[in-house]
């Protein structure tokens, strides 16, 4: 009796171990998740559709022939009334959706169906200060944990089944002017982040944090002469300054709020084990306050993630004063040359330039401008430095007798970048760089200005203005072998949503008049549009769920561009604000016809 | 009564069953008895009992501020768990108590935001599964629950949030418990004003000297901002609480016989 009664005991609780393992439809993300992201179709589980944020997703049921029959399935709001700027980019895992919206919100959505599983509102204080609307580009999956970071420059870990807090940690100060926008990204168990506040002279840094625990490994500043530490057992050490000491390409004090923000985050290419971050602009605006190159402001940085350690360094724009940041994302590509296999990497720089350079030493390969009109530098010389065009600096306010304002130049391109935080993509395919820019200069001036915390340091003024009457935004495809723009397309709106290629021969992408569109990768003929309502800023995933390819975008207008709209604002005050996830697939009979 | 007539011997026989378990009226009357009563109980077995003290004001001069007693020691029973929540406020739940040593009474003091004139309820279960019910009917003007915070329209909280006072009062004799009131600055924004997302404190734990949990407590945004939480213990030197929002901020402080 006893026996007998023993032996179910076992089965059940056998049964209950395997129910349990079988959850693995809801198993945790893991390193290998993450790494092999891009290859693998059924997530998104790395903002960039993997880590080295090519944007390339090998799907092909979506292609040129079938798009047409493209239908949305579901449409999610975020609701309040908090409808600002959505740059999210979504990230999906066995059916669930995990999607930012303005205001530090994430929210978890069933794939299936439309339905919110569960809403995290982060309380923010009203100090808040982040510059260009109250954004964020996405969370970082790990574990079971979904990882964000606040405009008040917290980085907090989402149970991903509830969505309640299982760590938060402050990453800096937002009352001297930090923030946090960007998606974290997660590499062999850490998740690494940057921070926001070059208006505000923040010293710019990037930290990894051990993602289970939130316990910090490493800080590591982006501005020449702070120190960088690290943890080990929770002991706090010396790392070595950034850049060796101070004062080498600064003057004075002028590193200690010297900007160089990390606000776009990063990528990372694990055949280099490096992490790839852009810097913001140097700190004050005014560039004759602070002669010098003023590192590591408006560069590429490749970081080991092991550690912090800065392994090498491209500055994209020296002495940087047009507000130049390099943050723009630097996407890690291989191809050939005589037989040769080059690991690239390429970026399109704010200051109108593409880079190509070899991403395991920072050398320059080639660069070239891929804007119509640049107005600062005649072009890059063999090492890829600008060769500057000196009265395309603005005048130094000391120069003029009377009054504080310097003399004003017209540049080109903006202050908002000939392209800006949107991220390109890179199809294997074609070989070519889809890279969305705009046609903008402004006139710019500068002012004498002093460091108080908390409080904007630019010592600049400017106005923003279109070079064409018909068109701001171009979405380029762009040969990083040759610099040949191989097709464009113009739109009256400027541009500010990411883009995504697929093997599908497809090119992606939302303009703010609203409508999520796509392309033939080879021609630029566009193959598809759909107007979502309100104006999207965000980046487009694809994905495959029980055999169908899933196409997602956030479309909700905001953004900097109406904030720092100048003659620009006439070109997009019509448009509405929003903030809705749209889910879009092929209905089954378009798919089965095109097989 | 009729209904006990031998000829209805099978119909007295069931309902004197429901009268154990889930059939007693509400003495107070609250049109949400049913509902609440099966969300918050379930089907267990319960009883409305006087020596389940609820303290109230009659009437709520400040709603969104209105003082609350609830202990439950005169039922001399050892007590597992106090739910308190109030029958017409849109989030009911306000605390829920884990008594876990004899020497923390199952009692607390704090205050409440109250949407309209309700029913605030303590039930107290007791280790034999039988809960044990008291309440009390408040009048109020109303909109306790959905008026902004005042941290809403200052920002004094975002450099001050967590900052917490904790005192002792010592006893008047020493069979009677000492009192500590711990007071906490926090918005306790309950998610239903416009544009401000729900932030409040939703875990708490009592602790003595050594580190010993006395009490773990569950709390709504009901709880008032800035939450004021009185405790009474016996036989302890050193208190601490610990406390834990829903954004993830812990904060703790302690308070020592003899100081304050």
């Amino acid at each position: 009796m006893n026996r007998i009664g023993r032996i179910p005991g076992f089965a059940a609780t056998a049964l209950v171990v395997a129910m349990a393992a079988s959850g693995g439809s809801q198993a945790a993300v893991t390193d290998e998740d993450i790494i092999n992201d891009q290859a693998t179709t059924t997530d998104v589980v790395s903002n960039g559709m993997g880590l080295r944020g090519q944007r390339y997703s090998p799907l092909t049921k979506v292609n040129a022939e079938t798009v047409q029959e493209l239908r949305p399935v579901w449409a999610f709001s975020f609701g309040g009334e908090k409808q600002r700027g959505q740059e999210s980019q979504p990230m999906v895992k066995d059916g669930v959706m995990y999607v930012t919206a303005s205001y530090s919100r994430v929210f978890a959505i069933d794939v299936a169906t439309g339905d919110e599983l569960w809403e995290y509102n982060a309380r923010l204080p009203d100090g808040i200060m982040p510059c260009c609307d109250v954004i964020n580009r996405g969370v970082a999956l790990y574990d079971d944990l979904v990882l964000f970071g606040t405009l008040d420059a917290k980085l907090v870990a989402l149970n991903k089944d509830t969505g309640k807090v299982v760590w938060k940690k402050t990453v800096e100060d937002y009352k001297a002017g930090y923030s946090i926008t960007a998606a974290p990204i997660v590499v062999n168990g850490k998740v690494i982040t940057g921070v926001s506040g070059g208006e505000f002279g923040v010293v710019g840094k990037v930290e990894a944090y051990d993602a289970k625990t939130g316990d910090i490994l490493w800080s590591r500043p982006t501005v020449e002469g702070h120190m960088g530490y690290v943890w080990k057992d929770g002991e706090k050490a010396e790392a070595g300054i950034s850049g060796g000491q101070p004062g080498q390409t600064w003057p004075g004090d002028m590193w200690k709020s010297g900007g160089a923000a990390t606000w776009l985050g990063g990528t990372y290419d694990p055949d280099t084990n490096l992490l790839f971050f852009g810097t913001g602009n140097p700190a004050p605006w005014n560039s004759h306050m602070r002669p010098g190159d003023n590192l590591f402001s408006s560069s590429r940085l490749a970081i080991n993630p092991d550690n912090g350690e800065i392994v090498w360094h491209f500055q994209t724009t020296p002495h940087d004063g047009w507000d130049f940041d390099g943050v723009n994302e630097l996407i890690s590509f291989d191809y050939q040359d005589g037989g040769n296999t080059v690991k690239a990497a390429a970026t399109a720089d704010r200051n109108g330039f593409f880079y190509v350079l070899n991403r395991e030493n920072g050398d320059f390969i080639r660069g070239f401008p891929f804007v119509d009109k640049i107005t600062w530098a005649k072009g890059l010389d063999d090492k890829g430095r600008p060769i500057l065009i000196e009265e395309g600096r603005p005048g130094n306010p000391a120069d003029v007798a009377e009054g504080s304002k310097g003399e004003s130049v017209f540049s080109a391109p903006s202050f908002l970048g000939g392209k800006n935080w949107m991220p390109m993509a890179y199809s294997q395919d074609t070989g070519l760089f889809y890279v969305p820019s705009n046609e903008w200069a402004m006139d710019i001036w500068n002012e004498s200005v002093s460091y108080k915390k908390g409080a904007a340091y630019l010592g600049a003024g400017f106005t923003i203005k279109p070079l064409n009457e018909e068109y701001i935004g171009v979405l380029r495809a762009i040969d990083p072998k040759t610099g040949e723009e191989v097709w464009r397309y113009q739109n009256y709106a400027p541009l500010w949503g990411g883009v995504l290629t697929t093997a599908g021969g497809l090119v992606f992408m939302g303009n703010p008049e609203g409508y999520l569109m796509a392309f033939d990768a080879k021609s630029g003929e566009m193959k598809y549009k759909f107007n979502t309502g309100s104006g999207i800023v965000g980046s487009p995933i694809t994905w495959e769920q029980d055999g169908e390819q899933y196409v997602s975008v956030v479309s909700g207008w905001g953004g900097a561009v109406p904030l720092w709209g100048g003659e620009v604002a006439k070109r997009v005050k019509h448009l509405n604000q929003g903030g809705t996830v749209w889910t879009f697939k092929l209905p089954q009979s378009a798919e089965v016809a095109s097989r | 009564m009729d209904r006990c007539r031998p000829a209805l011997l099978l119909a007295l026989l069931l309902s004197c069953g429901l009268a154990q378990g889930a059939g007693a009226p509400d003495p107070l009357g609250s049109p949400m008895w049913d509902y609440l009563r099966e969300r918050f109980l379930g089907d267990d077995r319960y009883r409305f009992d006087d020596r389940v003290r609820v303290e109230l004001p009659p009437f709520a001069e400040d709603p969104t501020q209105v003082p609350v007693t609830i202990d439950a020691t005169a039922l001399k029973v050892p007590v597992e768990r106090i739910l308190i929540w109030a029958d017409l406020n849109p989030i009911q739940h306000i605390a829920t108590l884990y008594p876990l040593s004899d020497r923390v009474a199952p009692a607390l003091s704090l205050r409440i935001k109250v949407q309209q004139a309700t029913v605030v309820r303590a039930a107290v279960l007791a280790a034999d599964g039988t809960w044990y019910l008291g309440g009390r009917h408040i009048d109020a003007a109303g909109g306790g629950c959905t008026a902004p915070s005042q941290a809403a329209a200052d920002p004094y909280w975002e450099s001050h949030l967590g900052e917490m006072q904790g005192r002792l009062f010592p006893p008047h004799s020493p069979d009677v418990s000492q009192r500590a009131r711990f007071r906490v600055v926090h918005p306790m924004d309950t998610g239903l004003v416009d544009g401000i997302p729900e932030f409040y404190i939703e875990r708490a734990r009592l602790e003595d000297e050594h580190s010993h949990a006395l009490m773990r407590l569950e709390l709504s945004p009901p709880v008032s901002e800035n939450p004021m939480l009185s405790f009474d213990t016996r036989g302890v030197r050193e208190l601490r609480l610990w406390l834990r929002d829903n954004n993830g901020n812990e904060f703790a402080t302690g308070v020592a016989a003899g100081g304050e």
